[in-house]
């Protein structure tokens, strides 16, 4: 997953989360996975709803669809798997995405000034702007204000 | 981007079979090494030798009881993951710790393939509470971390707590008060 500085290169994937658009650089999206079984168990971050198995990797899944709506709707779900930043380390990450994906060129524009934090910039495609989600910070903004509760494994 | 093909899991981090015992809490299924348990008793078993415990600062320890000249403290592992509370039927008496651990039941001894790091996103408690996640039969189940349940600062609180010297009291359903 992307920190905003790569934003300007010129490839995105397009993404729908909570009915909405969103764009993500290309480059740190390693690819879009099959429905396959969630996994939970009890734990206290509030962004995650469990871990999927793929190519034999344990990936976090991070619901973000149900950070922006409050919904959660983990079925019938595609995953974007993507890389996340810690520091000098990194980890594939999978978040549940609906329907297809779409893979486009454009050039990144500033965010404009009503954007939400984790916004870091759009692009235009045909008629529509579309966000440049910043998913690092969209995470730390979600970290700190959600509620701790899902400790509670759900099926 | 692409979307690929299923794939079966590999190992990752493979550290040597570690024999395992699964078991529940409130239906959530989870793995401790062998190792860290030096036995497995009924609530009712050590119903009698247990003395009610209380310390608002440590909620999960509703019970003590004395075993070989040490004070054990029981923790609910309901209490401890966030669960819903069930009705423990059995007690984990752990190794080397001064702590026991109420669980549903037991599943099945196994050997654990590799254990996985938890990953990074996870940030919360979990950290404490893992040794990280193994894959078994396509079930990814956490493995506690014994010193997990009571940390230093816990255990800290729970030992300034008077101990009442004789006042044995039902383990079983000790969820549900």
């Amino acid at each position: 997953m992307m920190a905003c500085e790569n934003a300007q290169r010129d490839s995105f994937v397009l993404l729908q989360l909570a009915e909405r658009r969103f764009a993500l650089p290309a480059e740190g999206v390693a690819e879009l996975a099959p429905p396959v079984r969630l996994h939970t168990f009890p734990h206290t971050s509030s962004l995650l709803s469990g871990v999927i198995v793929r190519r034999g990797r344990i990936l976090p899944v991070y619901d973000a669809a149900r950070a922006l709506s409050g919904k959660s709707s983990l079925a019938h779900r595609f995953y974007l798997v993507a890389r996340r930043r810690f520091g000098e380390t990194s980890e594939m990450s999978a978040i549940p995405v609906d329907g297809e994906c779409e893979l486009v060129t454009g050039e990144a524009r500033p965010r404009s000034e009503a954007a939400p934090p984790y916004i870091c910039g759009e692009i235009a495609v045909g008629d529509e702007s579309v966000g440049i989600l910043d998913i690092e910070a969209f995470v730390r903004m979600h970290e700190n204000t959600g509620a701790k509760s899902l400790s509670e494994p759900r099926a | 981007m692409k979307i690929a093909a299923q794939e079966a899991p590999r190992l990752r981090h493979f550290r040597g079979a570690e024999p395992a015992i699964l078991f529940t809490v409130s239906r959530q299924l989870f793995a401790i090494a062998a190792d860290a348990v030096q036995e497995i008793r009924s609530t009712d078993s050590i119903a009698g030798a247990s003395s009610e415990f209380d310390c608002p600062e440590v909620p999960k320890v509703r019970h003590t009881f004395e075993r070989a000249r040490r004070q054990y403290y029981v923790v609910n592992a309901c209490a401890h993951f966030g669960l819903r509370v069930a009705r423990p039927a059995l007690v984990l008496i752990l190794r080397q710790l001064r702590v026991a651990v109420l669980v549903d039941r037991i599943e099945r001894m196994t050997e654990l393939p590799s254990i996985y790091d938890l990953p990074l996103g996870f940030s919360g408690e979990e950290r404490r509470w893992y040794r990280g996640l193994t894959h078994i039969e396509d079930h990814v189940i956490p493995v506690v971390d014994p010193r997990g349940f009571l940390t230093p600062e816990e255990f800290r609180q729970i030992e300034g707590v008077p101990v009442p010297l004789a006042s044995p009291q039902e383990l079983e359903g000790a969820a549900s008060k």
